[in-house]
């Protein structure tokens, strides 16, 4: 289990689970990321936003929230 | 219903659903824009005729859902609820219907009629996607219609569906996601213990799934309107869910994975950014990048406005020979002088800037709808947000630069209301074109060689002016639970439909003009009058009487009356200063709007500079006039983007105030200096 925050670049997981306030798992979920979805991390870099590709959607994340989502698998493709 | 018979449409749909755009396309310009009592949320509302039916369609705030996390979402459920809607029209994405009919799924169980648009159905046919939009709506009970919103030839399928609504009130079938809630132990629980007509037109499956997700409100609601002997073990119900929200979510996705089923094709391709999107989110160049991209787009801005430009500047020429003409014909001087000083200079002034707003309203309208904006969003997200901002708030600071009414107008890309006055109160302490016209000038002829350290000083008090002003004004525009890491979706481009948002950009430059027209002419009336004199000399003025008697408390800043005089001026216009010191200290001719706009000044206007005032007062003139309020049509532009009185006249005031206390520590440093 890895943190979504952690994945490199074109790494694919699923999500195992989402933590956080309920402010941002409500936010979060009605964004599509919900535990069972597929991800992909599309950019991962220093003091940006992480960029993954999820539901269909491309999606910017702040990276301190994302620590609190947990990814399962998260190996590059 | 309204009391005049009309069809009330409410827009429901996340942002970058194309909401607007379908709002623009069936109102045009019968719109009014206002904010919703009490909130700082904008609130919008238009009119159109159908087949000789009036509709009135009030354009909710743009939400990701119907929980209650924010003021919006609020506002979009009491809305609802509150009865006034016939239909509400709700929206999705169809290039990415597996997230975006997340908020279809959010509004199951609410019984008032609706029906759905896919919206961007041209990009979802790019894409290869299908979308079997009977199929759908068979599945749903309600209409369902495929549109591509900025193409206003084909509406008639969305004209169908809306009467088909209205007329059958259809309403959401939501049994198949009911059915995943019930697999719920604490749902069914929760459930059973809700009473008839807690929120009239919301079912107990609705406010069971919002006390599932543990929504306040709806709590609320539910105990109030339980007898006493069953509260507690509602509550007790309540508070043995965890993470209910997630639990709903996921059943919510799979009810919308299981409507695609069969009714949308999609070939799967890799998803990877294309050439321009790697650049722009290039950890090196992604800000260059940006930065480049708002520059030439503000360049680009001079095109469409160079027109108005060339209008302006020749209703400019008009008021010396009308002036003279008139009086010729035996008018009165004064009336002479507020036709000609006050409406013509004005209405030159206004038009030339307008040229401005025009443009930057087409081409960052143009950037926002083909999804640049976006990409600039991500790319300043971590910088901004230390203001209190969303990333986009950086192309309005670049903007005003050049032109601060440009940096209001270019606001509009900022969705949150709170957001975008905070970032035209920032946007204020960018020094425009015209400051950087007059005061590197006016530093020159005092400071020669130094310049270059004033600018740079300059420069540095305008980031700490924006950082106080965040803090100042941050706290109450944008609420400190309200800031949130950046969870936003990048949308795929789109191509830009001229005809739409030319329609939008006419629009709104025709506002900003009506009210910029009526903002300057009221303030530079004013102006007049305080400094019209039937003698001709300036000490017959009230401003004179005035600005002498009030100098004692302006000259703690540094600013004798002659020189407050200045300041006062390019609180109108930054070019007008010179022209006022000029008029003062040649001694010739009155203070007029016209000279201040203008900015004319006498050919000797370094050495009366010189000769009349000293080093550290001009210090303090030079900061007064720097961090003033940039001049009255960016006052108009900011009451035209917030319409708000309130908020502009506190920034208004907020920016008086600190330009004096800037000067008057520029003219204690100055002291020391020399």
């Amino acid at each position: 289990m890895k943190k979504l925050s952690e994945l490199e670049k074109d790494a694919e997981g699923v999500i195992a689970s989402v933590n956080g306030d309920a402010r941002f798992i409500s936010r979060i979920t009605s964004i599509g990321l919900t535990p069972g979805c597929h991800v992909t991390v599309i950019k991962n870099e220093k003091n940006r936003p992480l960029l993954v590709y999820s539901r269909d959607t491309m999606i910017a994340l702040n990276k301190a929230e994302c620590a609190q989502i947990e990814v399962e698998g998260g190996k590059k493709a | 219903m309204t009391d005049k018979n009309e069809t009330v449409i409410a827009l429901l749909g996340q942002p970058n659903s194309g909401k607007s755009t379908l709002f623009n396309a069936l109102t045009g310009l019968r719109q009014h824009v206002g904010n919703w009592p009490g909130k700082t949320v904008e609130k919008k509302e238009g009119r159109f005729t159908h087949n000789g039916k009036e509709y009135l369609v009030a354009d909710l705030p743009g939400t990701y859902s119907l929980s209650a996390n924010s003021d919006e979402e609020m506002i979009t459920r009491d809305y609802i609820a509150s009865g006034k809607a016939d239909v509400v029209c709700i929206l999705a994405d169809s290039s990415q219907l597996e997230r975006s009919l997340y908020m279809l799924a959010d509004y199951a169980g609410i019984t008032v009629p609706c029906f759905l648009v896919l919206n961007m159905s041209d990009v979802a046919a790019d894409q290869g996607k299908k979308v079997d939009a009977s199929a759908l709506e068979k599945k749903l009970g309600i209409p369902v219609v495929l549109l591509s919103a900025p193409n206003t030839k084909a509406y008639d399928g969305f004209y169908s569906a809306l009467e088909r609504a209205v007329k059958d009130k259809t309403s959401l079938n939501a049994e198949a996601l009911e059915k995943r809630f019930e697999e719920l132990d604490t749902y069914r629980n929760i459930k059973s213990m809700i009473p008839e007509n807690v929120i009239p037109s919301y079912s107990a499956t609705w406010l069971a799934t919002k006390a599932v997700e543990k929504d306040a409100p709806v709590i609320a609601k539910i105990k109030a309107a339980l007898p006493d002997g069953a509260r507690s073990s509602f509550e007790a119900a309540v508070d043995a869910v965890d993470k209910g929200v997630v639990f709903t979510g996921e059943r919510k996705f799979a009810w919308i994975d299981e409507l695609l089923e069969g009714t949308v094709n999609t070939k799967k391709t890799k998803v990877s950014l294309g050439k321009f999107d790697r650049l722009i989110t290039h950890h090196i160049w992604g800000k260059p990048v940006v930065v480049l991209t708002i520059v030439l787009g503000l360049i680009a801005s001079f095109i469409p406005a160079l027109p108005f430009m060339g209008i302006g500047q020749a209703i400019g020429k008009l008021p010396d020979p009308l002036n003279e003409a008139l009086l010729n014909i035996g008018c009165p001087a004064f009336l002479a002088a507020i036709i000609c000083d006050v409406i013509l200079r004005c209405l030159s002034f206004i038009i030339q800037m307008l040229g401005f707003v025009f443009g930057v309203t087409l081409v960052f309208g143009l950037l926002e709808e083909i999804g640049v904006m976006a990409r600039i969003s991500y790319v300043f997200d971590n910088t901004m947000a230390k203001f209190g901002l969303q990333g986009k708030s950086v192309m309005p600071f670049l903007i005003s630069f050049g032109c601060t009414m440009g940096g209001a107008a270019g606001t509009r890309v900022i969705d949150n209301w709170g957001q975008k006055v905070l970032t035209i109160a920032l946007a204020w302490a960018v020094p425009c074109g015209a400051a950087w016209a007059v005061i590197p000038m006016l530093s020159t002829v005092f400071f020669g060689a130094w310049t270059p350290v004033i600018i740079v000083v300059i420069l540095l008090v305008m980031i700490l002016h924006m950082w106080l002003t965040a803090k100042v004004f941050g706290r109450s525009l944008v609420k400190v639970e309200d800031r949130q890491g950046m969870i936003m979706e990048l949308p795929p481009y789109h191509k830009p439909k001229w005809g739409s948002l030319l329609r939008y950009v006419f629009g709104r430059t025709k506002d900003t003009f009506l009210r910029a027209m009526k903002v300057v002419v009221l303030v530079a009336f004013v102006f007049w009058l305080l400094s019209y004199t039937s003698t001709g000399t300036i000490t017959d003025s009230i401003l004179y009487k005035v600005g002498t008697f009030i100098e004692p408390v302006t000259k703690i800043f540094g600013l004798g009356w002659q020189t407050f005089m200045a300041f006062i001026a390019s609180s109108l216009g930054k070019e007008g200063a010179l022209g006022v010191l000029s008029t003062i200290f040649t001694g010739s001719g009155t203070i007029s709007v016209g000279s201040m706009v203008s900015g004319t000044t006498a050919a000797n206007i370094n050495e009366l500079l010189v000769a009349n005032v000293s080093k550290p007062e001009a210090l303090a003139l030079i900061f007064a006039m720097t961090f003033n309020m940039p001049c009255i049509v960016a006052l108009a532009a900011t009451y035209q983007e917030t319409h708000s009185v309130k908020w502009t006249a506190r920034i208004a005031l907020y920016y008086t105030g600190v330009a004096l206390l800037l000067a008057g520590i520029a003219y204690y440093v100055g002291l020391l200096i020399w």
